[in-house]
C-alpha cells in the first residue's frame, strides 16, 4: 500500500463526478472523467482547499452500499461526535491530535489564531455571515484548556518588521525585485513547482504562522519558564495549506517542529462543541500578552490586499519618518483578480500589484519573466477574496450566499481594524519588546535564523 | 373553483451535470432551523428532489404537481391537498402507510425522518420490540417538492443549480412560448416559398 500525502482528498464513494472543483482549481490538480469519480493529483495541489468548499456531493444518511458514516469520521480524522453531513472533496483532520493533546499534562499548550478566523467562527455556532468574535474566540480557546492563547495577529505586526525592512533593503540596495510575499503558502507551493527561477523573488520570510511556532518554543518558552520541549503549539488557521506547511521538514528552526499541528476554524468549531461549551453564551476574553498583543495592522492580513495596507502603514513611517498621511490605504482594498497601484512614500514612487485567486497571477509572472515588470512589490493571495475565503473556513451550504459570507467576513476584517486603538505594526509595544529582549533588530542574526526560510524547486 | 394550472419545477438532462447542489439546498431551506454552513446543519441533508445519475441520463426528479395527484387520491387520511397551486404533504397527518410512494409514477415521494429542533422525533405511540426491551422508533413521514411555496425566492433548486439546468414551468406561459415559437419558425418556412 502506497502512503498517500495528500491533505485534500476525493471520496471515492461520494464524488459524482461533476467537476465543479476540477473547475475552480487553479493549478487543474483534479482529474477525472465528467460522470465518474476524480482523484487529486497530490504534487501538483497546492492544498487551497477550495474544491473542499465547492463540492456538493453529500453522503446521503441512509445509503446502502457505501462505507458508513462512523468509518468515514474516523478515516477523515473527524471527532465522532460532529453531527454535520460529510462531501466528496475534505480535507484530513486533526481535531483528536490536538483533543490528545489538550488531555496531556506534561504539555505546555499554546495557541495561535489567524486574523480571518474571527471573522466567521461563530457562524459555525449559528451566528450571521460574518460575525466578529475575537472576544469569544479566546475564550473558547481559554476554555479548551490551552495555557496561553497567543495570537498569529501578533506575528503577522512581526512579518510586517521584517517584511517591511526586507522590502526597503531590496529596493534601495539592488535586491531581487518584484518581492512577492510568503505568507500564503498554497502560493508558495506553487512558486516552486511552477515557475522555481522565480523563487528568489518570494520574501524570505516565514508567514506569520510559521513565525509564531518559532517564537513560541524560543521566545515563548522563556518567557513562561518552560522547557520548549514541553511546548504543544497548535494553530488555527481559515486555511487547509497551512497543515502542509507547518509540515514542511524546514519548520524546526526552534529545535523542534515550530507548529505542531494545525486545525482549520471548522474544526476547531467542532472541537468546541465536543467538549460542550457554549460558544455564543461566551464572556469576552483578552488575548494573552505578549505574544498575543496585536494591531489593525497585523489583522488586516485576513482579507486581500491586507498585508500591502499594513506594510505600507509601517514602510511609509520607515523611510519618511513621518506616519502615513491616512492609515486607510483604501486603493489597497478590492476583490478578487489583480489591482495595481502606485503609492508615493517620500521620494520613492512604490508601485505594487495585489492579487488574489492564484489563477490570476499566472499573467504577472509571465511578465516578469518577460522582464516586462515595472513593479516593485507583489502581494499574492490564493483564495478568492484572501483568506477570509479560505478552504478552511465553514462552508456557506448555498452557493447564492458564498458572496455575501465573503464580503461580510472582508467587512467585519477593516471594522475590527478601524477600531483598535493599535493600528500600525511597528507601534505594538510586545513587537518592540521582543526585538529588545531576544530579536535585537529586523534582519539581524536572530530574526535570520529563526523567522526566514529558504523555498526548494518541487516537482508539481 | 380555480382553474389555473399548477407550476411544477423540472431538470434539463442536456444540462445537469450531477452535483447535487440542488438537493443540498432543497434540505437547507426546509431545516426548521437557521442553517448557513455546514457546521450548523446538524441533522442529515434530507432533500425533495432526487438525483438520478446512471451511463444514459443525469437530472434531479422532482414533484410534478398534477391536477389529479395521484398521491392525493390514494392517501387514507386526507393528509394531501392543493395549497395554492401546489400538492402539499400535512406532516403531521401522516401514517406513513406509504400508499403515496407506490402511486407516484415519477417516484416524487419519499418516506424519511421526521426532525424538529435537531431532534429525531419519535413515535408517540409505536414502540419498537427488541430482544429485551421496547424502545423508541422513529417518525417516518411522506416528503416531497412543495414548490418552495413559503420562500420569498421561490425554488431553491432552482436558484442555486451552477449549470441553470433547473426551471419553474407556468404550463400555460410554456404552452404560449411554443404556439409563438411555431408560428414563427412556419413564417420562415412558408417566406422562402413566397416569391
Amino acid at each position: 500500500m502506497s502512503v498517500d500525502l495528500g491533505i485534500i482528498k476525493i471520496d471515492q464513494e461520494l464524488c459524482t463526478g461533476c467537476r465543479r472543483c476540477a473547475e475552480i482549481c487553479p493549478v487543474n490538480a483534479i482529474e477525472g472523467n465528467q460522470g465518474e469519480p476524480q482523484t487529486i493529483n497530490v504534487e501538483r495541489c497546492v492544498v487551497c482547499g477550495q474544491c473542499v468548499q465547492k463540492c456538493s456531493a453529500y453522503a446521503a444518511a441512509f445509503e446502502e452500499g457505501i462505507t458508513s458514516r462512523d468509518v468515514k469520521l474516523v478515516e477523515r480524522g473527524m471527532l465522532t461526535s460532529v453531527k454535520e453531513p460529510l462531501f466528496a472533496a475534505y480535507n484530513v483532520g486533526h481535531a483528536k491530535v490536538v483533543k490528545d493533546g489538550l488531555a496531556n499534562p506534561t504539555l505546555f499548550k499554546v495557541v495561535q489564531s489567524a486574523p480571518a478566523v474571527r471573522v466567521a467562527i461563530a457562524e459555525e455556532f449559528g451566528l450571521p455571515l460574518g460575525s466578529l468574535t475575537p472576544g469569544k474566540m479566546a475564550a473558547a480557546l481559554h476554555s479548551l484548556g490551552f495555557d496561553k492563547v497567543y495570537d498569529t495577529n501578533f506575528t503577522a505586526d512581526l512579518t510586517i518588521m521584517e517584511e517591511g525592512s526586507e522590502l526597503i533593503e531590496r529596493v534601495t540596495k539592488g535586491g531581487t525585485l518584484p518581492m512577492f510575499t510568503s505568507c500564503c503558502p498554497a502560493w508558495v507551493k506553487f512558486v516552486e513547482q511552477a515557475y522555481p527561477e522565480l523563487i528568489p523573488h518570494l520574501s524570505s520570510c516565514k508567514s506569520p504562522q510559521q513565525m509564531a511556532g518559532v517564537v513560541f518554543k524560543t521566545y515563548g518558552a522563556k518567557i513562561n519558564n518552560i522547557e520548549p520541549a514541553r511546548v504543544f503549539s497548535v494553530s488555527i488557521m481559515p486555511c487547509t495549506c497551512k497543515k502542509f506547511e507547518c509540515d514542511r521538514p524546514e519548520m524546526n528552526d526552534s529545535g523542534f517542529k515550530d507548529v505542531d499541528v494545525v486545525l482549520t476554524t471548522r474544526e476547531l468549531a467542532n472541537l468546541i462543541k465536543d467538549a460542550g461549551i457554549d460558544f455564543n453564551s461566551l464572556p469576552e476574553r483578552e488575548f494573552d500578552a505578549p505574544l498575543g498583543t496585536y494591531s489593525g495592522a497585523g489583522t488586516i492580513f485576513g482579507a486581500t490586499g491586507g498585508v500591502m495596507e499594513a506594510a505600507l502603514r509601517t514602510a511609509y513611517e520607515l523611510i519618511t519618518k513621518q506616519p502615513i498621511p491616512d492609515v486607510d490605504v483604501k486603493i489597497a482594498r478590492g476583490g478578487e483578480g489583480v489591482r495595481r497601484t502606485t503609492v508615493q512614500v517620500g521620494d520613492l514612487e512604490l508601485k505594487v500589484v495585489i492579487v488574489s485567486g492564484l489563477k490570476h497571477v499566472v499573467p504577472v509572472l509571465e511578465e516578469i519573466k518577460a522582464g516586462k515588470a515595472d513593479f516593485h512589490f507583489m502581494e499574492v493571495m490564493t483564495c478568492p477574496v484572501g483568506c477570509v475565503s479560505g478552504g478552511g473556513q465553514p462552508k456557506v451550504l448555498l452557493e447564492t450566499e458564498k458572496e455575501t459570507a465573503h464580503q461580510n467576513r472582508t467587512a467585519a476584517t477593516y471594522e475590527h481594524d478601524a477600531k483598535l486603538a493599535l493600528r500600525k505594526s511597528h507601534e505594538n509595544p510586545d513587537i518592540k519588546k521582543i526585538y529588545d529582549e531576544f530579536l535585537g533588530e529586523p534582519l539581524g542574526h536572530e530574526s535570520h535564523h529563526l523567522l526566514h526560510t529558504k523555498y526548494t524547486a518541487r516537482k508539481g | 373553483m380555480s382553474t389555473k394550472l399548477n407550476c411544477f419545477v423540472v431538470a434539463d438532462p442536456s444540462k445537469c451535470i450531477g452535483c447535487k447542489a440542488c438537493e443540498v439546498a432543497c434540505a437547507v431551506v426546509h431545516c426548521d432551523s437557521e442553517v448557513t454552513t455546514v457546521g450548523t446543519m446538524e441533522i442529515p441533508i434530507i432533500p425533495r428532489l432526487y438525483l438520478v445519475q446512471t451511463a444514459e441520463v443525469t437530472m434531479p426528479i422532482q414533484c410534478r404537481h398534477c391536477e389529479d395527484a395521484p398521491c392525493a387520491n390514494v392517501c387514507p387520511v386526507g393528509a394531501i391537498t392543493q395549497e395554492d397551486n401546489a400538492i402539499i404533504v400535512k406532516e403531521e397527518s401522516c401514517v406513513g402507510c406509504k400508499t403515496c410512494l407506490m402511486a407516484c409514477p415519477f417516484g416524487a415521494i419519499d418516506l424519511v425522518p421526521r426532525y424538529k429542533e435537531g431532534e429525531l422525533m419519535a413515535q408517540i405511540g409505536l414502540k419498537a420490540q427488541t430482544d429485551d426491551e421496547l424502545s423508541e422508533k422513529a417518525q417516518l413521514i411522506a416528503n416531497k417538492c412543495d414548490l418552495c411555496s413559503d420562500r420569498g425566492k421561490g425554488p431553491a433548486c432552482v436558484e442555486v443549480c451552477p449549470q441553470k439546468a433547473l426551471n419553474v414551468i407556468n404550463p400555460a406561459k410554456e404552452k404560449k412560448n411554443r404556439n409563438q415559437e411555431a408560428a414563427l419558425s412556419l413564417l420562415d418556412a412558408v417566406k422562402k416559398f413566397i416569391s
